[in-house]
C-alpha cells in the first residue's frame, strides 16, 4: 500500500515531465498557477523596491539636476542621430520601391521594463521583469538592452513576465553575420556563464573574430536587425565538416537594470 | 489526511521556502544554495504525523516547478523520492543528534540532486554548471539553522 502511495505521484510526475518537455498542453495550467503565485514575487521584491525608494528620496537636488542636464544632452544627441537614420530609412524604402522589392523596414512598439531581483531555477537562465499582461506584454516578445538582445518572454502573468536569456540552453535564435549575411542558429551554453554556440557553419565560411551576429528574422519569431553576439572563438576541430563558433552576447547582463520589450506593430 | 494545524504549518513553511528560494543571490552562491523546499518540507515531515506526505510533496513540487519556470514535474519527482527516504528514516531522524540529522539531510539532498539532474539532462542535455554538485553539502551545513528557525515559526 505504501509503495502504491509512492508510485502514483512518481508516475504522475514522470507523465508531467514528458508532457511538458514534448508538448504545450500544460501551458495554460502553468500560466494560471504562476498568476496565483505571483504575489510571492511582490514580497521578494519588496526590499529592493524600498531601497530604490530610499535612494530616490535621499538623492541630492544638485545631483538630480546634473543628471537631468546630462540626460537632456544625450537625448539631443540621439535625436540628431535619429534624423540621419530616418533619412536612410526613407531612402532605403524608395530604393526598395524602385527595385520592386517586398522588403519593409520593420516597425516595432517598445515598452520600458525593469528587471526584478527574483531568482529562478538554478539550471536555467531566466529573469523576471515588472511588465506583464496588463502592460500588453505577450509570449515570445523579444527583450533587448541598449547594446543588444537579452532574451525572449516565455511566461506572462498580469504583473510580471519571465524572460529566458540568450545563454539558456533551451534558447535558440536565428541569426546572421552583420558583415556578410552568413546565417545560423545560436544555442545557449549553461556551462559557460554568458556564452552561446553557433553550430553547423560550413568550414570555408568567412567568419572572423569580433564579427557581430544579429537577429535574422527568419521564421518571424523575432524581429530582425538586433545585435545578438560577438564572435569570441572559432573551433574547426570539433566536426570535420563544420566549424563551431562561440559567441559572447553584445549586451552585458551584469549591470542591466532596464530593458525594452519589443513587439511588432499590428497596424 | 492532514489536520488543520499541520496544514497551516505546511502552508507557512511552503510560502517561506518559496520566498527564501526566490531571493536573488550572486550566481556562485545561488548555484550552491540548498534545495530550500526539501529542507523546509523535511522539517514538516519529521514533526507531523500526516498520511498525505507524498501527495503534499507532489503538489509542492509542482508549485515550485511553475514558480521557478523549470520543467513541470522535475521538483515534484525529486521531492517525492527524497521524502520517501526521509520517511524511511523518520523514527531514527526524530531521536538523532544534529550531526546524524545532517547526514540524513545530505543523503536526501543527494537523492534530490540526482533525480533533478537526471530529469534535466534527459530533457535538455548535459548542460550544467558543476558547482551544483555542492548543493547536498550546503543543505547539510544549513540544516541546524533551518531547524532552529522553523522551530520558532512552529511556536
Amino acid at each position: 500500500m505504501r509503495l502504491l502511495k509512492l508510485f502514483v505521484p512518481v508516475f504522475l510526475s514522470i507523465i508531467l515531465i514528458v508532457l511538458d518537455a514534448r508538448f504545450s498542453y500544460l501551458d495554460n495550467f502553468k500560466r494560471f498557477t504562476l498568476t496565483l503565485l505571483s504575489p510571492i514575487y511582490l514580497v521578494v521584491d519588496l526590499p529592493s523596491q524600498v531601497i530604490d525608494w530610499v535612494n530616490d528620496k535621499g538623492s541630492e537636488n544638485e545631483l538630480l539636476v546634473s543628471q537631468n542636464d546630462y540626460l537632456e544632452g544625450q537625448l539631443i544627441e540621439l535625436k540628431a542621430k535619429l534624423q540621419t537614420y530616418n533619412n536612410l530609412t526613407l531612402e532605403n524604402q524608395n530604393l526598395s520601391n524602385l527595385l520592386e522589392s517586398s522588403y519593409l523596414i520593420p516597425d516595432h512598439n517598445v515598452k520600458l521594463a525593469r528587471i526584478k531581483s527574483i531568482s529562478q531555477s538554478r539550471l536555467s537562465k531566466k529573469i523576471i521583469i515588472n511588465k506583464g499582461l496588463n502592460d500588453g506584454v505577450t509570449l515570445s516578445d523579444l527583450i533587448i538592452g541598449s547594446d543588444g538582445v537579452v532574451g525572449q518572454v516565455t511566461e506572462v502573468t498580469p504583473m510580471y513576465s519571465t524572460v529566458r536569456l540568450l545563454s539558456d540552453p533551451t534558447q535558440h535564435m536565428p541569426v546572421k553575420n552583420s558583415r556578410n549575411g552568413i546565417r545560423g542558429i545560436t544555442k545557449g551554453l549553461a556551462s559557460n556563464d554568458r556564452g552561446m554556440i553557433l553550430k553547423y557553419i560550413p568550414l570555408e565560411s568567412d567568419i572572423k573574430l569580433g564579427d557581430i551576429f544579429m537577429t535574422s528574422g527568419i521564421g518571424n519569431s523575432y524581429p530582425p536587425g538586433y545585435s545578438v553576439g560577438r564572435v569570441k572563438s572559432i573551433d574547426e576541430n570539433l566536426d570535420p565538416s563544420f566549424m563551431t563558433v562561440y559567441l559572447e552576447p553584445t549586451q552585458n547582463l551584469n549591470r542591466l537594470e532596464l530593458v525594452l520589450v519589443i513587439e511588432e506593430k499590428n497596424d | 489526511m492532514i489536520n488543520q494545524s499541520q496544514f497551516i504549518l505546511l502552508l507557512k513553511i511552503t510560502v517561506l521556502a518559496f520566498i527564501v528560494g526566490a531571493i536573488a543571490l550572486p550566481s556562485l552562491i545561488e548555484m550552491v544554495s540548498p534545495f530550500w523546499l526539501l529542507l523546509f518540507f523535511t522539517y514538516w515531515l519529521i514533526y507531523s504525523d500526516s498520511n498525505g506526505i507524498y501527495r503534499s510533496a507532489f503538489v509542492l513540487g509542482i508549485l515550485l516547478d511553475v514558480f521557478q519556470g523549470g520543467i513541470l514535474g522535475q521538483n515534484a519527482l525529486a521531492l517525492v523520492i527524497s521524502s520517501a527516504f526521509i520517511l524511511s528514516v523518520k523514527k531514527s531522524f526524530f531521536v538523532s543528534n544534529l550531526t546524524t540529522q545532517q547526514v540524513y539531510i545530505f543523503i536526501a539532498s543527494l537523492i534530490y540532486l540526482i533525480v533533478f539532474l537526471i530529469t534535466h539532462i534527459s530533457v535538455q542535455g548535459l548542460q550544467i554548471q558543476w558547482l551544483v554538485l555542492f548543493v547536498p553539502f550546503t543543505g547539510a551545513i544549513l540544516w541546524p539553522v533551518v531547524r532552529f528557525l522553523l522551530a520558532k515559526l512552529k511556536q
